[in-house]
Formats: C-alpha cells, sequence, structure tokens
C-alpha cells in the first residue's frame, strides 16, 4: 500500500479522461486498498430537462433501466447482481441520472455489459411499464407523508416561477398518472446516447485492460444528436415569498430558501464557507444561538450544494415545544444581518475552511464515493473544478464571506415556508369513527 | 458462478491488547487515506434502563460532549471543528459509543478529547434540562412519521416486559423523571475501563500509537460492573394486531414476532434464508419481488429476521408501505411469501445465488476506517474472531436447503405474529375516507 498525501490523493492527476469516437466520457481510477470495483454511468438528463405536464419523466426511466432489454431479461439484472455478490442502484437528481455496479474485482466487468446493452435496448414492455407506474406512486406518496418532504417541495415550486428545479425530481403525481410508455420511449431515444454520459470505473485494476474492455462494450455503440439544451432562465426575484403548509403535526417547521448561483461561479465558494459557519457542527453560529442559548429548535441547518444552474441556499429549522416560529425566523435573520454588517471572525473562517477540506477527505473512503464525485463533477462542470475547489475554498476572505451575505442572502432573495399545524393532530385519536 | 476468493486479500492484522485497567484495545493501521477512526464502545445502553427511567442511557450518551473536567462543551466542539474533525456520542440498547474520526495528524487531538468525554463528563444541570426539553420535542417531531408510530407499536407488543419494548429514547414521562444525578450514577456504575472496548482503524503506526492511548486511558480506575438481570423475552403464542389512524398517504405495516440474538447458531442459515425472503441485491428476493415487482404494491417492502439480532433477541420483521386500497392484498402477500418459506423447501438454485450474494458482497462491509473500527466491536463482543473474515464463507457455504427448512420452521411464525398497520386506517382496521367501502366493503384487517 502506498502512504499518500492529503492533496494528490484525491486530486485528479490519477484520473484518466478517454473519450470514445461516439463521445462517451470515460473516467478511470485505479484504487488498489479493496479488492472490489465500482462502475458507475452518469446520463446528463434529470428534472432539469422535463416540460410542463410531463414531470418525473427521469426518475421514472431510472425505474425502467432495472425493467429488461433483450439481452437481459426483466429481473436478469438484479439476479446477475445477486449471483455476482455486488451491489447496485441507480439516482436521479434535478441534473443527472447515475447507475452504480459494486462487484469484487474479478467479475466486475459484467457491469459494463449491462451498462452498454441498456443504453440503447431498454425493453418498455407496457405491462411492466404499468406495473412501475405503481412503484413510483407509492415512492412519490412515501415522500408526501415526510414533513420535510412536503415543506420543501412548496417552497422550491414557490422560489422558480420558471426554471424546472421547480418540480420535484419524482415528479407531480397527476403527470406520473399521465405518463406513458410511449412518451417514456421517446425521452429515453433523445437523452440516452453515449455523447450524453459518462462512465467512471474506480477500484482494483488494470487502466489499459480496462479501457480495451470499455471500447468493445461501448464502441460500436452509435453517437446521437446531441440533446436539445435546456434554455430556461430563472428571472430575478424583486421580494420576499412566503407560504404556508398546513398538515397535521403539532411541530411548527422552517424553510427558507435563497436564490444562489451555479457551481463554479466566484460566490459560491464563499457561500460554501458562509453555511458551514453558519449552521454546521455545534460551535457554528446558528446553532449556538438556537440551540444552546435560545433553545427554540431541535435543529438548524444550512444547505448549499453544487448545481449545473443556479440554485438554492437553504436554511431550515425545526421548532422545540411550543416556541414562536416568528421568533426562530427572526433569529435568523439577524445574525444573517450581523454576518453582513459585522462579518465573521477569522477564527469562524479557518474552522470551516478546515472543516471542508476535512470533509473532502474523510467522506470518500469508498470507491463508490469517489466514482460519485468524478461522475458528479465531470457531468455538472468538468473535473477542473475538483483540482481547484479546495484553492478556492483557502482563497476566500472575511469580506468575501459578509460580501455573498448581503447579496444573496437578503429579504428580496428569498422564500420562507413554514409548515404549521392544521388542527388535525389534537383530535387525531378521536376521530375514529367519522370521516 | 465460483465464489470470489478475493475476500482474503482484506485480510489485516488485528492488534489486540489490554491495559491494565482493563480497557479492551484493538488497532489496524490502514494507511489506504490518511485519516484516522477512532472508537468508545462502552458496553452498556437503554436495556439496563429502569423502566421509570427510560432514556437514561441515551441521555448519558447525548450529554457526554456537553462538558467534562477540563473542557466546555463549546470547548470540545470549537477544538474537533476547527481541525475539521468530528466527534460524537451516541447509544443504543446494548452500548454507548463515542466515536471521533480525524485526518491522520490530529489523532493525539482525537484521543485526548475521545478519552475526555469516555472519562471525565460532568453532565451540568443546564445542559441536561436542555437535553431533557429537546429529547421531548424530538419524540414529538418523531411522532409525525408513520414508520416510526408504526415501529415503536410493534416494538411494544412483541417485546411486551421486555426492556427492548419501549423506545431506546423512552417515553415523554420518563424522560421527565431523569435527573442529573441518575446521569452521574450511570456513568459511574458502567463506564469503566474493563467494560470498555477502544477500536482505532486508520494512518498510523501502532508502536507510536500505543503509548499514547496508555497515557490518555491508563490512569482510568476500573472497578467491578453489576448489570441488572432481566427475563428473556417470550416468544408470543397468540395473534397480537393492532391498527392506529393517522392521516397519512400510505399505509405502513409491520408483521413479524421475536427473533434471535447474533450468538445463535443458526444465525448463519438465518442469513440465508433473510437474502432468499426479504433482503438480497436490488428485488430479487421473493417479498420485494412479487409484492412490488410483480404487484406494484409498494416502493420500499422487505424482511429480515438477523438484521436487528443482537445481545437480546432481535425481530423478524415483514414491512411494506403501501396505498390503503392495498391492504388486504399487501398482507396476505407477506403472509403468503412466509407461509411458503415454512411449508416448502427453497429450491438448489436460490440457495447458492444467496450464498454467493453473502460471500461475494461480504467484501463491501471492511472498506473504510469506520466499518473496520464497528467490526473489531462486534468481533469481540460476540466472539466471531478476528480471522473472521476468512470464516464467514464457511459458515455460509455449509449451509444447505435442509437447514433452511429448518430454521424457517424454528423461528418464524405464520400464525402467531404480531400485525401493527398506521394510516388511514380505523381502530377495528377498517380504511378511512375516500377508500371506504371500495371494494373494501368486508375488510376487517387481514387477521
Amino acid at each position: 500500500m502506498s502512504s499518500l498525501v492529503i492533496p494528490t490523493a484525491f486530486a485528479t492527476e490519477d484520473v484518466r479522461r478517454t473519450v470514445l469516437a461516439n463521445g462517451l466520457v470515460v473516467l478511470t481510477k485505479e484504487v488498489h486498498t479493496s479488492p472490489i470495483v465500482t462502475s458507475m454511468i452518469w446520463y446528463r438528463v434529470g428534472s432539469r430537462n422535463e416540460e410542463l405536464g410531463h414531470t418525473g419523466k427521469s426518475h421514472f426511466l431510472e425505474h425502467m433501466l432495472f425493467k429488461g432489454t433483450d439481452r437481459f431479461k426483466k429481473g436478469e439484472i438484479d439476479l446477475l447482481t445477486l449471483k455476482n455478490g455486488g451491489g447496485n442502484n441507480a439516482f436521479t437528481s434535478h441534473d443527472f441520472t447515475a447507475y452504480y455496479f459494486n462487484f469484487a474485482s474479478d467479475r466486475w466487468d459484467v457491469a459494463l455489459q449491462i451498462e452498454a446493452d441498456r443504453i440503447v435496448n431498454c425493453a418498455f414492455d407496457p405491462d411492466e411499464f404499468e406495473a412501475e407506474k405503481k412503484v413510483v406512486i407509492e415512492e412519490l406518496k412515501t415522500g408526501l407523508d415526510s414533513p420535510w418532504g412536503l415543506l420543501l417541495q412548496e417552497v422550491e415550486a414557490a422560489a422558480f416561477k420558471v426554471h424546472p428545479y421547480r418540480n420535484p425530481i419524482v415528479g407531480w403525481l397527476q403527470d406520473v398518472e399521465r405518463a406513458t410508455v410511449e412518451q417514456q420511449q421517446a425521452y429515453y431515444r433523445r437523452y440516452y446516447l453515449p455523447n450524453n454520459a459518462t462512465l467512471v470505473i474506480a477500484g482494483d485494476f488494470d487502466t489499459d485492460d480496462v479501457l480495451r474492455k470499455v471500447d468493445q462494450a461501448f464502441g460500436s455503440i452509435p453517437a446521437g444528436t446531441n440533446p436539445p439544451p435546456m434554455l430556461l432562465r430563472e428571472p430575478d426575484q424583486r421580494g420576499e415569498r412566503r407560504l404556508v403548509v398546513r398538515w397535521r403535526s403539532k411541530v411548527p417547521r422552517l424553510a427558507m430558501a435563497y436564490h444562489a448561483p451555479h457551481i463554479a461561479e466566484q460566490d459560491s465558494y464563499a457561500l460554501q464557507v458562509l453555511a458551514v459557519v453558519l449552521a454546521e457542527g455545534k460551535a457554528s453560529r446558528l446553532y449556538q444561538r438556537m440551540v444552546e442559548r435560545e433553545q427554540t429548535v431541535t435543529f438548524v441547518s444550512a444547505e448549499y450544494g453544487e448545481a449545473k444552474d443556479p440554485t438554492l441556499f437553504h436554511i431550515r429549522a425545526e421548532a422545540r415545544g411550543d416556541h414562536s416560529i416568528d421568533a426562530i425566523e427572526a433569529s435568523i435573520h439577524d445574525e444573517l444581518a450581523s454576518i453582513s454588517s459585522s462579518g465573521i471572525t477569522m477564527h469562524e473562517l479557518d474552522r470551516a475552511k478546515h472543516q471542508i477540506e476535512a470533509h473532502f477527505i474523510l467522506s470518500r473512503e469508498r470507491t463508490l464515493d469517489q466514482a460519485i464525485l468524478l461522475g458528479q463533477i465531470e457531468t455538472l462542470y468538468g473535473l477542473e473544478y475538483i483540482d481547484s475547489y479546495l484553492r478556492h475554498i483557502n482563497a476566500v476572505t472575511i469580506d468575501d464571506v459578509a460580501d455573498v451575505c448581503t447579496r444573496f442572502l437578503n429579504e428580496n432573495n428569498r422564500t420562507v415556508g413554514r409548515l404549521l399545524s392544521d388542527g388535525s393532530d389534537a383530535d387525531a385519536e378521536d376521530n375514529s369513527e367519522t370521516d | 458462478m465460483k465464489p470470489t476468493e478475493l475476500g482474503l486479500r482484506r485480510a489485516f492484522e488485528v492488534h489486540s491488547h489490554t491495559l491494565a485497567n482493563g480497557l479492551k484495545v484493538l488497532l489496524v493501521e490502514n494507511p489506504s487515506i490518511p485519516t484516522v477512526s477512532l472508537t468508545g464502545s462502552v458496553l452498556a445502553g437503554a436495556r439496563y434502563d429502569p423502566e421509570s427511567k427510560a432514556g437514561l442511557a441515551i441521555m448519558v450518551s447525548r450529554l457526554l460532549d456537553e462538558g467534562t473536567q477540563n473542557r466546555t462543551s463549546l470547548e470540545i466542539a470549537d477544538a474537533i471543528e476547527s481541525v475539521g474533525g468530528a466527534i460524537e456520542a451516541d447509544g443504543s440498547f446494548e452500548r454507548i459509543i463515542g466515536s471521533a474520526g480525524v485526518l491522520n495528524k490530529d489523532a493525539d487531538l482525537g484521543l485526548e478529547l475521545l478519552s475526555d468525554l469516555l472519562i471525565r463528563p460532568i453532565f451540568p444541570q443546564e445542559y441536561v434540562d436542555k437535553e431533557k426539553e429537546r429529547t421531548l420535542a424530538e419524540i414529538a417531531s418523531a411522532l409525525d412519521r408513520p414508520q416510526v408510530v408504526a415501529g415503536w407499536a410493534f416494538n411494544e407488543l412483541v417485546y411486551q416486559d421486555h426492556p427492548l419494548h419501549r423506545p431506546s429514547h423512552g417515553y415523554p414521562h420518563t424522560v421527565e423523571r431523569i435527573t442529573r444525578e441518575d446521569l452521574l450514577e450511570f456513568h459511574g456504575k458502567y463506564f469503566v475501563p474493563n467494560n470498555v472496548i477502544l477500536s482505532i482503524v486508520g494512518d498510523f503506526h501502532i508502536s507510536e500509537l500505543l503509548p499514547k492511548i496508555e497515557a490518555a486511558f491508563g490512569s482510568w480506575v476500573p472497578k467491578p460492573v453489576v448489570f441488572p438481570p432481566y427475563a428473556p423475552p417470550v416468544r408470543q403464542t397468540e395473534k397480537r394486531v393492532k391498527f392506529i389512524n393517522m392521516p397519512a398517504q400510505q399505509l405502513n405495516i409491520y408483521l413479524g414476532h421475536l427473533g434471535v440474538t447474533r450468538t445463535n447458531p443458526d444465525y448463519y442459515a438465518l442469513q440465508v434464508l433473510d437474502t432468499i425472503l426479504g433482503g438480497g441485491a436490488g428485488f430479487t428476493a421473493r417479498i420485494p419481488m412479487r409484492l412490488r415487482d410483480e404487484l406494484g404494491l409498494a416502493y420500499t417492502t422487505f424482511a429480515s429476521i438477523t438484521a436487528t439480532a443482537g445481545m437480546d433477541p432481535g425481530r423478524f420483521i415483514a414491512f411494506i408501505g403501501t396505498s390503503p386500497e392495498n391492504m388486504k392484498l399487501a398482507t396476505e402477500g407477506l403472509l403468503n411469501e412466509i407461509k411458503r418459506i415454512i411449508q416448502e423447501p427453497v429450491t438448489a438454485q436460490e440457495l447458492q445465488d444467496a450464498k454467493d450474494y453473502l460471500t461475494g458482497s461480504f467484501v463491501f462491509a471492511f472498506e473504510s476506517s469506520p466499518q473496520i473500527a464497528r467490526f473489531l466491536v462486534h468481533a469481540e463482543i460476540y466472539g466471531l474472531g478476528f480471522d473472521y473474515i476468512e470464516k464467514y464463507p464457511k459458515y455460509i457455504n455449509a449451509i444447505t436447503v435442509e437447514d433452511i427448512s429448518r430454521v424457517a420452521k424454528m423461528y418464524l411464525d405464520s400464525e402467531n405474529y404480531t400485525l401493527v398497520v398506521v394510516g388511514p386506517v380505523s381502530e377495528d382496521g377498517n380504511i378511512k375516507g375516500k377508500w371506504a367501502g371500495r371494494d373494501l366493503g368486508k375488510e376487517n384487517g387481514s387477521k
């Protein structure tokens, strides 16, 4: 085993980027720690590509990709995973759809055969489509039974008027119910192309050998017409938006969302530092104020992640006992105003930078984690983002943090959602005979 | 497909050492990335809480980092976060675990803070009051989730008077009763070096780390530990059914009964059974294949008896989250698969596939330092041996079709089970709201 130096272990210099003639991007990274190979395929399609009335298509498609091809019949992809002692799964986001297999390194190339086949040969059996629609609807309903799932869905729909980030990734119920197999198949043909995908392979293998296998499996798949670019842009928000979701809970919840820049934009790094300063760890500003001193919330969080298009910076809190949601919201506004006017301390800045740096390393131990990082960043932006990431974080100044707090986390740029009791929780036990 | 031999290549050397005060130290050098994972496991948990003060052990765990003789809560948080590390304490029925994850250059700090948390917490009154309020609020929040309500009600019915019947963090009325003196007493009784396992995995040299461990933990004074006795749980001999009304999109259905301990000799046969019945890769197992993939009844459905096996017997759980109109179909679907595996032998192919899956995917449990640190504690507590990685495939490959039939008959029960349904359903099992009367006129639960 080799001993690694912090920056190079996770930089991309040991990642090989190859582009096949048909446009498929292939990223390979040898990791010989465990006899494991993770292979992933990332398609540059997600809910941001969906049109009005057709939401949820990308996610539904992800489900269909496990329902078989001519070569791998229904159930066979999972069965091969089982027989080979592996694991598989997939996920869909606003910006991408990704599939992975984990296998021992003496048998992992079955994953290549499956992925190469289902880029083009997904079966779309109408009966299977209808059966899977029911599964997707159950998944959607599970989300609606979660208070945060429901509240965030409403906040995102209010924060974005035009951009498809307003739609739930799983789709709106009526759209999913109306989905047809023909439309789904057409969507698949448009976006599942080698020239719209990235294959990532990380683990215990020899790169030259793997690249030969990849070329054999994928090289003959013809490139297609590049999918149409998604051109919708969200207009500037010109004032606060507020909403209330009535629900059966007696625990009030608060979700605030501010429009914020996309991945790699200059301001994005200072906003990431700000999110950590606000709510990452017990020493953070909002934790110390609201959990420790005011004791008004059970938790408070600040989240801002990489996205292809301008996205949202989220702050969320859950009320403790019957504390006023007004007071909770006022404390957050007050803390943001304080950062805008007085900035943060040098100690807060240093601590946040160390947290970001360590997280970058501590969270990438498994080959799957490394493959996810490479695939996601290649899909959203390009690998150079990873190389320069810690340098950019390190360059953030106290003034930068105060400046982005002022320009982004302000009243006119925010959507505030509250989840409040609908009054039903008090007598939920007593009305079993009515309805 | 031939089982992989590659798992053996991951075999790591475990350095096991016991300090003079009885502290068990388990170390593995893993230089693959520049981090160190430290875990201190105290072998006492919520199963020893007095019934009237249920929640005590978990509250002890949550207050460990809220102040020690040397540092305030904020000083602890600031020290670890300033180097980008994380330290946390958590509890379960069986253990209280303090853990730290740091970059290798900060291993000394991780060790120092972890020893401080375990040996010298002071449970400041101010934080005790805060933590009680917070726990009460979190219980209220958790009760918003139908699956949580269903899981808690299921445990109450399955375990009856056994300590595992209650939520590990207690009930509102028992949490309110807990005092600072209770916390100090729990700490004094169980937080002694001869009742703790320290496991550290990561990028360090054992020869350099051992003296530091000795310096941090060596002066901790041992003393005998007496665990309060309690009767083992009794497996039910009748059906127990409960419907809980909660306005929701879905019904959350738990069906099952008492399970087995981790040290049960049939544990490995039951792992194979789980893989065939309700686990495995994707939707290959019988329950997800039938209820999700074929019938489209659910996004989430599974079954397992080994997942909750511990020092105390766990539970056999078959779960499904489904739309209200599917209640009968879903419940019968779960029961039919349980009956089938009890009554009919599994096929040779099913058995072989399950074995290949378990022996092949085993290696994924040892990829990261925190995973290995957790394994070391399990190996120690359950007597698995540090050569478990080599032995495990042999245990699994020895299982026969007859073994599966035998353990299915012995440990699963399709007659005497607990059924809990939470969602838009009345207490007598009638579906509420817009589904009432639609194809369900005669529906009275699935008893």
